[in-house]
């Protein structure tokens, strides 16, 4: 068997085959609301809430949800005076998108006072000896500053801190813990392990640097120090404050002194709790914290973006919502897209023939691979399917179809030049494929951009127009241009009116200049 | 030969620059229209973009999506947005959606959503609601496709040139301005999908442009010895012709069908949102990658020195040939020397080597 024929039978295999196992293992495309409807959400905000911040906060969780990748396109509107109502499509990450919303997350960053370890609820609330171990994270001057070196070890040394206090009001006596934390006052706050139980507890001072002071906050590797690190950006007031703060606290002993800490602090949480490694305060607003992982990286930069909603919301309701298209819009438009592309096929097996059967073939084999990608990537990525992505699908089948069509006005045109039927194949699909790669990075480019900068529907309609763009130079390479050889190398190249020479118009003795 | 098979040997001469001047006058009006009917009726946004009401009711007579479907539509409301809510108790809510409406309107409108939920007046939810479409996407889109729009253009000019990039986004912003003149004139709705679909046409109408000149750069590699500018251009566009022909009319079918099966055979109105949107612009992408890009670039490109000198060479050439021809005239006039431009030494064109 020829080259061509493997490469031909391959992708057939893989197209073919991957669409059947998407269907079969529950990969199939994920709808989106439109199309299949999803949850509905009704957040409440504190009365008297003023229309600016309500407005803020309906972005603020928008970002929260796009950061965490599971929903595509939720739409959120504010619903009257103080209702924000949320719509989310699909249902796996249902919950977690819940949580992510439902958060009132408040970010705060506030200087440690004092420390002590879990397990004992009661120690902090009486005299106590305490030991911790400090988690090995470290704020530190922005990249260039050579302090940097030594703070990524872990501190296993064990620090003493005697600490009197009695029990006070709005501590929980079983935990150990503020109950209900104000930002602007001190308060005994826990920093949770992956697994849920109490890592650390510190006790932490009242602040004014809030989250929505933060500009800018990115997860990225520090080659340098190999390590990952996230770089935070604060707006003036923030790096004021953020200046005064890290001033105070440089004073202690690094590695010794609790007090040399600043937490970030979300709902009463201690998100991370890093230490100040330069010797005096850190002006300019920007600063880098080390972290461990990527993970903790993205995890961390994800908070203090996102973290910060300038108010509290109550969940009033939750239900399930029907397609807000309506199925009797989805199955007209089904029905009348199908019509049009077998109006299609019929049209192109007409005009080009042998050639129109290849499109046809070719055009299954396109949505065989489409349908693959999008299921997988509903799967995995939480990619869900909208109208707006099936219109960037329908349009993509006429840029595909496209592509086959500047291919076949190339042999044409090479024959009627007067070359050999084979030579006009292999010439012809050599230039036509510059023309369709050029055309189709235009394509890719706007639906990078596209992705890459919108948000909402728009985002959906980018991704499978760029899917769908990769796929089309895929299938014209590697099915397209083989099957056209291998036709030309048959009776279907040169015979009759349902030929490739038939479709060019050109008959084999009377070729023209 | 019927002009059908010679456009199927693409064996046709049409004259697409030479009638540059007609081609420009008539988009010009076209795009005046619609720029008029921009400025004086505007767009017509939906509750997306715009906000409006959500009328909520429980549903006490276990009515289906199609029943409230048909009494909104006796009060002239059939394309209000209709959700059927499901809460785990096994309880069903309406909740419709509508742009803001006038108060006699929005009264009728709750009686009808609460008749048919079989509930009274008062125990239906009313609330005016703001956009889900917000000024934030808005605004991140239109960023987005600036900064698209200038990629596209650097990345034209270095694959080709820098006025076909000028040449080809004109063309662009010609089929923007027609299709939002079509939905202005026309009063039809501008939703969410409609967006997601001028979107589309931006790179539909790129790309058929890119296609065109690609042919274009391609003659003049091989044909600027013996041809101008203009008939380097035209013989491109005659060489493509076919295949926009075919490649618009694969792309109108599913669309059109969509859009005269789907929405008024079938009665799916919300499909004619942005199947509309894609036809008029897939159709005005076609022309004017034929009728505006294309003449523009030829026209812009005769007025340098480069080509002027090359075409008056030719001119001369030809007419000398033309003398030549009908011998016997002694006092034929000697063909005139190409005229130079004083001072300037023209620059040939940059030739790109075949790839």
């Amino acid at each position: 068997m020829s080259k061509r024929a493997v490469t031909m039978l391959v992708i057939l295999a893989v197209a073919w085959g991957g669409l059947a196992l998407a269907l079969t293992n529950d990969m199939a495309p994920k709808l989106g609301l439109d199309l299949k409807g999803g949850t509905s959400v009704i957040l409440r905000a504190p009365e008297g809430t003023d229309s600016d911040v309500l407005a803020k906060a309906v972005e603020v969780m928008r970002s929260r949800i796009e950061a965490i990748g599971g929903v595509q396109e939720p739409e959120i509107q504010v619903s009257g005076d103080r209702n924000v109502l949320i719509q989310l499509p699909g249902v796996t990450n249902q919950e977690q998108a819940l949580s992510v919303i439902g958060q009132t997350g408040q970010l705060s960053f506030r200087p440690v006072l004092a420390e002590r370890t879990a397990g004992d609820p009661f120690a902090g609330l009486l005299d106590t000896t305490t030991t911790t171990n400090p988690t090995p994270t470290s704020t530190t001057a922005p990249a260039d500053d050579s302090t940097t070196t030594s703070s990524s070890t872990t501190t296993s040394s064990s620090t003493t801190t005697t600490t009197t206090t009695t029990t006070l009001p709005g501590i929980d006596p079983d935990s150990g813990l503020t109950i209900a934390d104000d930002p602007t006052q001190p308060g005994w706050l826990a920093q949770y392990a992956e697994d849920g139980t109490i890592a650390e507890v510190l006790l932490v001072g009242g602040t004014d640097l809030m989250g929505d002071q933060v500009d800018e906050a990115l997860p990225f590797f520090d080659p340098t120090e190999n390590r990952w690190v996230v770089q935070l950006g604060l707006d003036s007031t923030g790096a004021d404050a953020f200046e005064a703060m890290t001033k105070q606290a440089a004073q202690y002993g690094l590695y010794i002194d609790p007090q040399r800490r600043i937490a970030i602090v979300l709902d009463g949480e201690i998100m991370s709790a890093p230490w100040v490694t330069p010797d005096e305060g850190i002006a300019g607003g920007t600063a880098i914290i080390s972290v461990g992982s990527q993970q903790e990286a993205q995890d961390l930069s994800v908070v203090l973006r996102y973290g910060s909603l300038p108010i509290s919301f109550e969940r009033l309701d939750v239900k399930k919502v029907s397609a807000t298209l309506g199925s009797d819009s989805l199955q007209a438009g089904l029905v009348a897209g199908l019509g049009g592309l077998i109006l299609v096929a019929i049209a192109v097996v007409f005009y080009y023939r042998v050639l129109g059967l290849v499109t046809v073939l070719g055009i299954s084999v396109f949505g065989s691979l489409l349908i693959a990608t999008i299921g997988t990537l509903g799967r995995v990525q939480g990619l869900t399917l909208t109208l707006s992505g099936v219109t960037g699908i329908i349009v993509s089948i006429g840029i595909t179809a496209d592509s086959y069509i500047v291919f076949f006005e190339r042999i044409k045109e090479e024959i009627r030049e007067g070359r050999s039927l084979l030579l006009a194949v292999d010439e012809g699909f050599a230039r036509a494929f510059r023309t369709i790669l050029t055309a189709d990075t235009v394509s890719f480019m706007g639906a990078f951009l596209l992705y890459a900068l919108a948000i909402g529907p728009v985002k959906g309609f980018a991704l499978s127009l760029g899917i769908a763009t990769v796929v089309d130079v895929i299938v014209a390479y590697f099915f397209t241009r083989n099957v056209v050889g291998i036709l030309a190398r048959t009776g279907f190249g040169e015979g009759g009116w349902f030929s490739i020479r038939g479709a060019t118009g050109v008959a084999l003795e009377g070729s023209t200049s | 030969m019927s002009t059908f098979s010679r456009l199927y040997r693409a064996d046709t001469s049409f004259d697409f620059v030479g009638n540059a001047r007609r081609w420009l006058i008539i988009s010009g009006t076209i795009v005046f229209v619609s720029l008029a009917g921009f400025v004086i009726r505007g767009l017509n946004l939906n509750v997306d973009f715009e906000g409006g009401v959500i009328v909520q009711v429980a549903n006490e007579t276990n009515a289906t999506v199609a029943d409230m479907r048909a009494a909104l539509t006796a009060i002239g409301l059939g394309d209000a947005r209709i959700e059927f809510l499901d809460s785990l108790d096994g309880a069903t809510a309406f909740r419709v959606r509508t742009p803001a409406l006038d108060e006699a309107l929005e009264s009728e409108l709750v009686h009808t959503v609460a008749d048919t939920g079989g509930v009274g007046i008062e125990e239906t939810d009313v609330e005016a609601v703001g956009p889900t479409f917000g000024a934030e996407i808005t605004a991140r889109a239109i960023q987005a496709l600036v900064v698209f729009l200038v990629v596209v253009a650097l990345f034209i000019a270095w694959r080709f040139e820098w006025k076909m990039a000028m040449a080809g986004l004109t063309a662009l912003f010609h089929d923007l301005i027609i299709t939002f003149g079509v939905y202005a004139l026309v009063g039809f709705e501008v939703t969410p999908a409609t967006v997601v679909a001028v979107l589309t046409i931006l790179g539909y109408s790129l790309y058929d442009t890119v296609v065109v000149f690609d042919k274009v750069t391609e003659n003049v590699e091989s044909w600027s010895d013996s041809h101008t500018y203009t008939e380097i251009v035209n013989r491109a566009m005659n060489q493509v012709l076919m295949r926009s022909i075919n490649t618009s009319l694969t792309s109108l079918l599913p669309v059109g069908s969509l859009l005269f099966v789907g929405s008024y055979l079938l009665g799916a109105a919300t499909l004619r949102e942005f199947a509309l949107a894609l036809f008029v612009g897939i159709a005005a992408g076609t022309y004017s990658s034929i009728f505006v890009a294309s003449p523009l670039l030829a026209v812009w490109k005769e007025k340098e020195d480069y080509w002027q000198l090359h075409r008056r060479r030719l001119e001369g050439r030809r007419e000398a040939k033309l003398t030549k021809a009908s011998a016997g005239r002694t006092s034929a006039p000697r063909a005139a020397r190409p005229p130079t431009v004083g001072g300037v030494t023209p620059r040939p064109p940059k030739k790109r080597k075949k790839r």
